[in-house]
């Protein structure tokens, strides 16, 4: 990013028929907006590319073939259909809150396009490096379901109620244990920003995160796919239930921008796990070769971080191809009562493990070297490994012996009542 | 004669038995309207009889055939326990139709629940008025209809036909403003609905899990359910008035389209009845020939079952559905062999098959079978029998116990995913089904679970069937009776006898008539219990065409089971009972 900035800012200086001197911040600032331009120019671009990965897997999974008319592959299908909804009239119902029904779904999008600021793609490419970089995750996250529910509410139309209520409830309740498994990581990593936590991945500082906190990465994971409303957590918009759920109302390009919300926030959070879990562009040869070649690194970079990223994409399609849904009471109870008590509990023995092998002064206060400190990075993971095996153990244990209370005998109770 | 259910009822009630009548081993008894509450409590209750389960209740206008009164009530009675039917013919002495009122008699509601639906349709197309009834209102037919379309005086045809997308028709220049204009259209039905405070939807008429143009008004707190009200008639196209104004050999055809999914079973229905009406000896290879057919159609059913089911209960687990349609597309395969049409066969005729099974017929079975079973049915079984999800989809989700099973009238896997193991192709085996060895699957869970597993082991007991029946299957022979005042004479008798002439022209022209009489007959559909109603003046027209229709009734078991549940149950409810609205609306 540096060396890009400066070649910018030597452009600017010489430009000839320019009259001032540019000052030094406007390459920043075209830099930026370049950066804007990107981001919100790979949404619609993801969501083409996604839907047609998506359609040929799921075809591939259901023994079929999938769009093979339109260009090689079928691949111009979601062109297409991009163009088709694009020409698509744009419906409002009558009874509709107008205002909120157009902001619905931009809010959808924009929050998840947001969240990429803090993704490194490559070495070097990184929109912004909050040094709050998990936490403004969480927080831009959040604001999704706002998007969700005002679509939800304003249509007027009582699917997308009933779509509303669900967003409310499965959103706002996985957000806990997504939260706390980000907190775990943060824990671990000793910073909330990405750039750090990547640099913790190094083999030398211990490897992956995955191999560290495989409980971590899991809960973090379904939490995240009931938070991008993707199978088996997809009640939203449950389509054999209530139709579509929120965006029942929706056509034309306001119904393409909440595909586009879906598809990229899809994106994200397999970007988010390869950056957090999978060392992010980590990968032989990056390292030497940025520090050789800056633009090769990078590119090989991109390279690995897009493979990861398509290995989660993909994991995410094959659940949507092979698994039921849920059903609410079962997703809140899956949320509420395993994976919340699970992620804290999961929190503390982590947390207690660092605290063991963490090395002296770390994080601004002058801190005590841990005990077992001379272990290092690879001493670290593999007793963060251990505790999470027995975390999961203990959680499996607990799950068996404890009875589900069941709704079974409620029903028969009113059955028996009524008939 | 030792009937013992008549001798008790004539012991018991003295006044109320008018006639007993015995035909082709049906035995019909005739009551007074009066005492029929009482009887009908007897002949449920009654240790010996247990008449527990009612099939039936139809009207019958008898306006035609010079009886008086003019309006009977029938009600098919059938004792699981005892294995035994019994038929109720209840003359209806009231007014007679032109003078506004409606002939009246005691709703059975109270007896058995079962018959709320089924005197609805009695009361919206014949016009006999149920007192007691919870809710009498017109089921199939708009609510606003004039008249009563299966009585005889009803005017056929002759009417305009108004289509309401006319716009320049000045008629039904309100409509437009009227379907903009007004509220969400669940006023009518949601009479006993909290509008106030719940949340009233309408699952349907255009909904992806109601299976066709079925409508569920829902009450809703919250995503609990209240209550459901189903709405049906969306599909309504009157096939038992078309069927009295068909010859009986022409209504064939019509069989297919009403549960689409079986239209092999549901000619074999209709052809047997029509068969025992005509003592017609259907040869021994067409009978063989006739299950096979009809159990890989039992198989072809369930496959859409399962397939629509898992769809419905995930959403986006199509892959099922996929693999569900590749297996039925090689059962359809068969039969389009068998008969060039796939899913409209019309194949069975009175007397035997239509034309003789092709050369390659049995290779092409075995070849599916080898394919299906165990394969195939065990991958369906490994992708979702002990999937955590859907367990937690079915378990415990609509649950019906077995007594209200039967109450309900709840025929088929449905009951037997209740725990009872009747099945009419044990209980009262017709076409030779007592030469095969088979089980029953039962499940007691009672529940959605328990229903999935019944029909996944019922594929594997048709295919048993299936096997069986190949092996003693023989190429050539006969395939239809010869009882030429039945079928036609083969093409080259026609050109060499003056007889098979003659019998070809009477056939062609003027079609069989059977004997004066009336026979109910009853066959194991893959969704349930199917019955054939026909009553014959002597004409080639049967005089009034009956049809029970497992799906019509099942249906009526929706709002005892999702009541409790939570409304993504409603749709497994609905997968669970394997609805065909076609044969629903009819």
């Amino acid at each position: 990013m540096e060396p890009i900035i400066t070649w910018l800012a030597n452009l600017l200086a010489n430009v000839s028929w320019w009259p001032w001197p540019a000052p030094p911040s406007a390459a920043i600032i075209i830099w930026v907006v370049y950066g804007l331009f990107i981001a919100f120019g790979i949404a619609p671009l993801a969501m083409i590319v996604l839907t047609w990965l998506e359609r040929k897997i799921i075809a591939r999974i259901q023994d079929r073939i999938g769009p093979n008319m339109a260009g090689p592959f079928g691949w111009l299908q979601a062109v297409a259909d991009a163009i088709k909804m694009l020409t698509k009239e744009d419906t409002t119902p009558a009874g509709a809150d107008r205002i909120p029904f157009n902001l619905g779904p931009g809010l959808i999008a924009v929050s998840a396009v947001l969240v990429f600021a803090v993704i490194p793609l490559a070495p070097g490419i990184i929109g912004s490096d909050l040094n709050i970089g998990i936490f403004y995750v969480v927080a831009v996250g959040s604001f999704g379901v706002l998007g969700t529910l005002m679509a939800g509410w304003s249509s007027n139309n009582k699917y997308a109620l009933l779509g509303a209520f669900r967003a409310v409830a499965q959103l706002v309740s996985y957000e806990i244990p997504m939260a706390i498994s980000l907190i775990t990581v943060a824990v671990v990593a000793g910073s909330m920003s990405t750039l750090t936590i990547i640099h913790n991945q190094a083999v030398a500082n211990g490897g992956w995160y995955i191999v560290a906190m495989p409980i971590t990465f899991l809960v973090f994971f379904l939490a995240g796919m009931a938070e991008t409303n993707r199978s088996p957590f997809d009640l939203l918009e449950a389509d054999s239930e209530i139709v579509a759920g929120f965006h029942v109302e929706y056509s034309g390009m306001k119904y393409a921008m909440v595909m586009i919300g879906e598809y990229v926030h899809m994106l994200a959070l397999a970007g988010l796990s390869a950056t957090i879990f999978l060392g992010g562009w980590r990968g032989p040869f990056v390292e030497q070769l940025y520090n050789a070649v800056p633009i090769l690194g990078g590119l090989l970079g991109l390279v690995y971080f897009l493979a990861k990223v398509l290995l989660f994409i993909f994991v995410m399609m094959w659940f949507r191809g092979t698994l039921p849904r849920f059903r609410i009471d079962q997703l809140l109870d899956f949320g509420w009562k395993f994976l919340t008590p699970l992620s804290l509990f999961n929190l503390l023995t982590s947390a207690f493990v660092v605290k063991l092998f963490q090395p002296a002064g770390t994080a601004g206060v002058a801190l005590p070297a841990g005990p077992l400190a001379g272990f290092g990075g690879l001493g670290l993971t593999s007793a963060l490994l251990i505790s999470n095996l027995l975390v999961a153990f203990i959680a499996s244990l607990a799950v068996r012996s404890l009875a589900r209370r069941s709704r079974g005998n409620v029903l028969k109770a009113v059955a028996g009542v009524e008939g | 004669m030792t009937n013992i259910t008549t001798e008790k009822l004539k012991t018991r009630f003295p006044d109320a038995v008018l006639g007993v009548e015995s035909f082709k081993g049906e035995t019909t008894v005739t009551l007074k309207a009066d005492s029929l509450l009482e009887t009908a409590r007897f002949l449920r209750d009654d240790p010996d009889l247990q008449y527990n389960l009612l099939l039936d209740v139809y009207g019958m206008d008898r306006h035609r055939l010079g009886l008086s009164p003019r309006f009977a009530a029938q009600y098919e009675l059938f004792s699981i326990p005892k294995n035994r039917r019994i038929r109720l013919n209840v003359p209806i002495a009231g007014p007679q139709a032109g003078n506004g009122a409606l002939p009246k008699i005691d709703s059975v509601t109270g007896v058995w629940p079962t018959a709320n639906w089924l005197e609805r349709e009695t009361y919206d197309l014949m016009g006999i008025e149920f007192a007691g009834h919870p809710w009498l209102h017109r089921i199939m037919m708009p609510r606003n209809w004039v008249g009563h379309p299966l009585r005889k005086d009803y005017p056929l045809g002759g009417e305009p036909v108004n289509f309401s997308f006319d716009k320049d028709n000045p008629r039904f220049a309100h409509l437009g403003k009227q379907i903009m204009a007004g509220p969400s259209f669940h006023s009518e039905l949601a009479e006993e609905m909290d509008e106030e405070g719940h949340l009233i939807i309408n699952m349907g008429p255009q909904h992806p899990a109601t299976h066709g143009v079925l409508r569920l008004a829902v009450e809703l707190d919250g995503e609990r359910v209240v209550k459901i009200q189903p709405e049906l008639g969306y599909l309504h196209s009157g096939f038992e008035k078309i069927g009295e104004n068909r010859r009986y050999e022409q209504f064939i055809p019509y069989c297919d389209r009403l549960d689409y999914l079986a239209p092999m079973s549901n000619n074999l229905g209709y052809v047997m009845t029509v068969e025992r009406l005509l003592d017609v000896d259907v040869p021994q290879q067409a009978q063989y020939a006739r299950i096979l057919l009809v159990e890989l159609q039992r198989i072809a059913s369930h496959l859409v079952w399962l397939g629509t089911h898992a769809m419905d209960v995930s959403g986006t687990i199509h892959a099922l559905l996929m693999y569900a349609f590749n297996w039925r597309e090689k059962i359809l395969d068969i039969f389009e062999m068998v008969c060039g049409a796939r899913m409209t066969t019309s194949y069975f005729c009175v007397g035997g098959l239509r034309w003789p099974l092709p050369g390659a017929f049995q290779d092409a079975v075995r070849h599916f079978l080898t394919g299906f079973y165990p394969d195939g049915i065990n991958e369906f079984e490994g992708m979702i029998t002990n999937n955590p999800i859907w367990k937690s989809r079915l378990q415990e989700v609509g649950y019906l116990s077995a007594e209200q099973a039967i109450a309900l009238g709840v025929t088929g896997p449905m009951l037997r995913g209740s725990g009872l193991a009747f099945d009419l192709r044990k209980a009262q085996p017709y076409s030779g089904y007592d030469r095969f060895d088979f089980d029953v699957p039962t499940s007691d869970r009672g529940d959605s679970y328990g229903r999935y597993l019944v029909r996944m082991e019922e594929m594997r007991q048709s295919v048993r069937i299936v096997e069986q029946v190949l092996n003693k299957l023989k190429p050539g022979g006969p395939h239809k009776t010869s009882d030429r005042k039945v079928v036609l004479p083969p093409r080259e008798e026609i050109s060499t006898s003056m007889e098979a002439l003659i019998h070809h022209f009477k056939l062609v022209t003027e079609g069989f008539k059977p004997p004066k009489g009336q026979v109910y007959g009853l066959i194991e559909n893959p969704k349930g219990i199917l019955g054939f109603g026909v009553v014959s003046d002597g004409s080639a027209v049967p005089h009034r065409l009956r049809m029970r229709w497992p799906s019509f009734v099942n249906l009526q078991a929706t709002d005892t089971m999702a009541r409790g549940g939570l409304l993504s149950d409603i749709v497994t409810i609905i997968g669970s009972i394997d609805i065909v609205l076609g044969e629903v609306d009819r």
